[in-house]
């Protein structure tokens, strides 16, 4: 396979954006990416585009983003695959690169969670992801989903609620500085055990926000790399994993297989470990799963991600800082944008142009998990080709 | 004539503050259902073959609920169900009226409580001792399904209850009265009647599991003016599930939209899932709940069978919904089930206890009850009961003849 490099990477701030629809939003992050390619896009040579979006709020995905973006001329493919859709948008892209089908790629992520009202999103989600028959009268939200994973894990391991507000006034910290992240300002740990139980253990400042946003990616052949950039940021590896869809079939609730998988995968592919990420943008659309996926993507021994929190490891100025952008947590979450603008984080990171830059990351690994905890996406970009 | 082989009893744990009423995932079905599962774990093995089903308070008036009703109590689709609308002259009636083999149901929703009566080839024998059918409508409930009330309790009394029962002309005063209330009922039976804890339909089967006296008693079930006298020559066989009364449980209804429903996947579930079966691999045995095309363990498609699963279990995870969701009522619980004995963990909600009272290792029961109403139809399942529950639900009073 051919090496496959992002040369351009950009997004649109994440928040409730009621005044722009999903055609505003498109291209807005496409063309802040293109302005953001160090020597310029001409939009004619882009020759395939993947588009990661989760729900489609005005109709046909595909055909929206060629139609905002100029791009009727190329073939468009929607990607859909739950909260983990935007970095296997990557990832398809980086195999059309990769083979040689397309020396450039564009990947585009959007959704817009805030179309809907607060509660009706609760069933237009969950009637995407849940058995009809089974789960979904249970009413089996989004965040009962993932509660049921961390309860388990905080019955079998020695982390606490505690621990799980650390994750949050970690992220909340980070998103300070982040001029795209939705809720710039700090909590503390008092607070976030204090705020409205959501569903147990998850409290509201445990929850990632309900968000609007578009995240865009440019990849490019290596052969054509020297056209857009002296200084390209590599997609090292990809990976995705799956799993039992419904909850009875999971063994062991207190990990997500389906990142252990992709997580495989993508260090593969890249030929390296857990301990050589510099940086890492984790899916923590609940404090807990931040924790849970420490263990799931090699970052901490099994039930011992408390102790990176309890350390710090995981702040900027750690060994290993944890979602300098704010993550889902702060940043926010829609979720077809949400691992693409991983992505638009991790290229800024590995380039030393981060709004909370972490100290010679040159390694980096975004995550997500979901549907309904059934599947993973993992990237792992680098600075360095191999 | 028919003989009382068992009867079965089942009051609900939530009171209003006044009356015992019906949790939130429970209506007349599932308390049919529970009565009719009671009586039936108490005679053993008495075929069933016809379904008397008495109450104001049916469900479904169109398509009927002789589906659930029978997936719930574990009877084949084939038996007969008839679905009748009434009080406890009809159950009476009904159980008077009933050859060897019949299983009356009633449930009543306000007080709530539920009683069901197999008649079979043993126990005491019922005889109808007269019967008068008259018009006083004080309070009526049309199609509509607004209730409406004409406000002259003692025209009701004087005469409408004492001119009918002056009518029968019976030869001694009743010793138990069905569908009064206590006071009235003092006033028409001999000696001090046992009060029962409802009034509707299934105050007659409450009436028939009061008999205490070996030599039998006279029977009167009243509705409005409508009365039936029945005579029992002895005291039947009774089981009966009366948990400790408590509050029922403040929650949160916030407007919005239903939970949709598929109308194809609630059919493709409802066997297993109403009769709380998994599919059983043809190939190697593994459980499937839901049965699935493909085998969990080896991967045949040959096929599956339907097996019922074991009905107790420990919580593996569980977690309680706090937010407000539209059409769901708030607090709920979730939990995940591991079943006893066998390789099956089963996503359900909690049910007999407040949300959150419940934590990873409780052990309890899965019980037939009402998930959710979708669209205005009735979706039913299986939920946890939590064992401390169970044991107070298991306060039962039991008398044998």
């Amino acid at each position: 396979m051919r090496r496959v490099a992002v040369v351009g990477a950009g997004m649109t701030p994440f928040r409730e954006h009621f005044g722009l629809g999903i055609k505003d939003l498109v291209p807005m992050a496409v063309s802040e990416m293109a302005a953001h390619v160090d020597k310029g896009l001409d939009r004619s040579d882009i020759e395939a585009a993947w588009f990661g979006e989760l729900s489609t709020t005005d109709g046909f995905p595909s055909g929206i983003l060629a139609d905002t973006c100029g791009l009727l001329d190329i073939p468009v493919t929607r990607v859909e695959n739950a909260c983990a859709t935007g970095n296997d948008a990557v990832r398809n892209a980086t195999y059309a690169v990769g083979s040689g089908a397309v020396d450039v790629a564009l990947v585009v992520g959007a959704d817009k969670v805030r179309e809907s009202s607060t509660r009706t999103t609760f069933w237009e989600w969950a009637g995407m992801t849940r058995d009809s028959a089974w789960d979904y009268p249970l009413g089996l939200i989004a965040p009962a989903n993932f509660a049921l994973h961390v309860a388990r894990y905080l019955h079998e391991s020695p982390a606490t609620r505690e621990h799980m507000a650390m994750v949050a006034v970690k992220n909340h910290r980070h998103a300070l500085p982040n001029p795209k992240a939705q809720l710039r300002f700090e909590i503390t740990i008092e607070q976030v055990l204090a705020a409205p139980t959501v569903v147990e253990p998850f409290g509201l400042l445990d929850c990632t926000p309900q968000s609007d946003g578009a995240a865009a990616l440019l990849l490019v052949a290596e052969d054509v790399v020297d056209r857009y950039t002296d200084r390209p940021v590599w997609v090292r590896g990809v990976g995705l994993g799956l799993d039992r869809v419904m909850h009875q079939h999971k063994r062991d609730m207190t990990s997500f297989p389906p990142t252990v998988k992709a997580a495989r995968a993508a260090y593969a592919m890249a030929g390296i470990g857990p301990s050589d990420i510099d940086v890492a943008e984790v899916h923590d659309c609940f404090s807990g799963v931040e924790m849970i996926s420490y263990e799931d993507l090699g970052f901490a021994e099994r039930f011992g991600a408390h102790k990176l929190l309890e350390a710090g490891e995981t702040s900027i100025g750690g060994r290993l800082p944890v979602n300098p952008s704010g993550g889902l947590k702060a940043k926010g979450h829609p979720p077809g944008a949400t691992g693409v603008a991983q992505c638009v984080e991790l290229f800024e990171q590995l380039r030393g142009e981060a709004a909370n830059q972490v100290d010679n990351a040159r390694m980096g690994l975004a995550h997500n998990v979901g549907g309904p905890t059934a599947v993973s996406a993992v990237t792992v970009l680098g600075i360095g080709k191999d | 004539m028919s003989r009382l082989t068992a009867i079965g009893t089942v009051l609900p744990g939530w009171s209003d503050g006044k009356r015992r009423v019906v949790g939130l995932d429970e209506d007349a079905v599932t308390l049919g259902v529970a009565a009719a599962r009671v009586v039936l774990e108490k005679a053993g093995t008495v075929p069933v073959d016809r379904v008397v089903f008495v109450s104001h308070d049916l469900p479904l008036l169109e398509g009927g609920n002789a589906a659930p009703l029978l997936a719930g109590i574990g009877l084949d689709e084939s038996v007969v169900v008839v679905e009748q609308v009434g009080g406890a002259p009809a159950v009476l009636d009904a159980v008077a009226g009933a050859l060897p083999g019949t299983l009356v149901i009633a449930a009543d929703l306000l007080p709530a409580g539920a009683g069901a009566v197999l008649v079979g080839e043993t126990g005491p024998e019922l005889s109808v001792e007269g019967r008068v059918v008259r018009s006083m409508p004080t309070q009526s409930r049309a199609a509509d399904g607004i209730v409406r009330e004409y406000d002259d309790p003692r025209l009701l009394w004087e005469q409408g209850v004492r001119r009918s029962i002056e009518q029968l002309e019976l030869t001694e005063r009743p010793t138990v009265v069905a569908g009064l209330a206590a006071k009235q009922a003092r006033q028409v039976c001999s000696g001090t009647p046992p009060e029962l804890p409802v009034i509707g339909g299934a105050a007659a089967v409450f009436a028939l599991a009061a008999i205490a006296d070996p030599g039998g008693a006279l029977v009167l079930a009243v509705e409005q003016a409508n009365i039936t006298a029945a005579r029992v020559d002895g005291v039947p066989t009774v089981a009966s599930v009366a948990p400790e009364v408590r509050p029922l449980p403040r929650t949160r209804t916030t407007p919005g939209p239903d939970i949709a429903i598929s109308l194809a996947a609630y059919d493709r579930a409802f066997e297993p899932k109403l009769r709380w079966e998994a599919g059983s691999c043809d190939a190697c045995g593994t459980l499937a709940l839901p049965p699935r095309l493909r085998c969990l363990e080896c991967g045949s498609e040959e096929g599956w069978s339907l097996v019922p699963l074991p009905r107790t279990g420990e919580v593996y995870t569980g977690v309680t919904v706090h937010v407000p969701v539209p059409g769901l009522p708030t607090p709920y619980s979730l939990v995940i089930v591991q079943l006893d004995d066998v390789d099956v963990r089963a996503l359900v909600k909690v049910t007999g206890v407040e949300a959150g009272a419940m934590q990873i290792g409780d052990r309890g029961t899965l019980v037939f009850r009402r998930i959710s109403t979708r669209t205005g139809i009735p979706d039913y399942g299986y939920a946890f009961l939590p064992e401390a529950d169970v044991e107070a639900a298991q306060h039962r009073e039991e008398a044998s003849a």
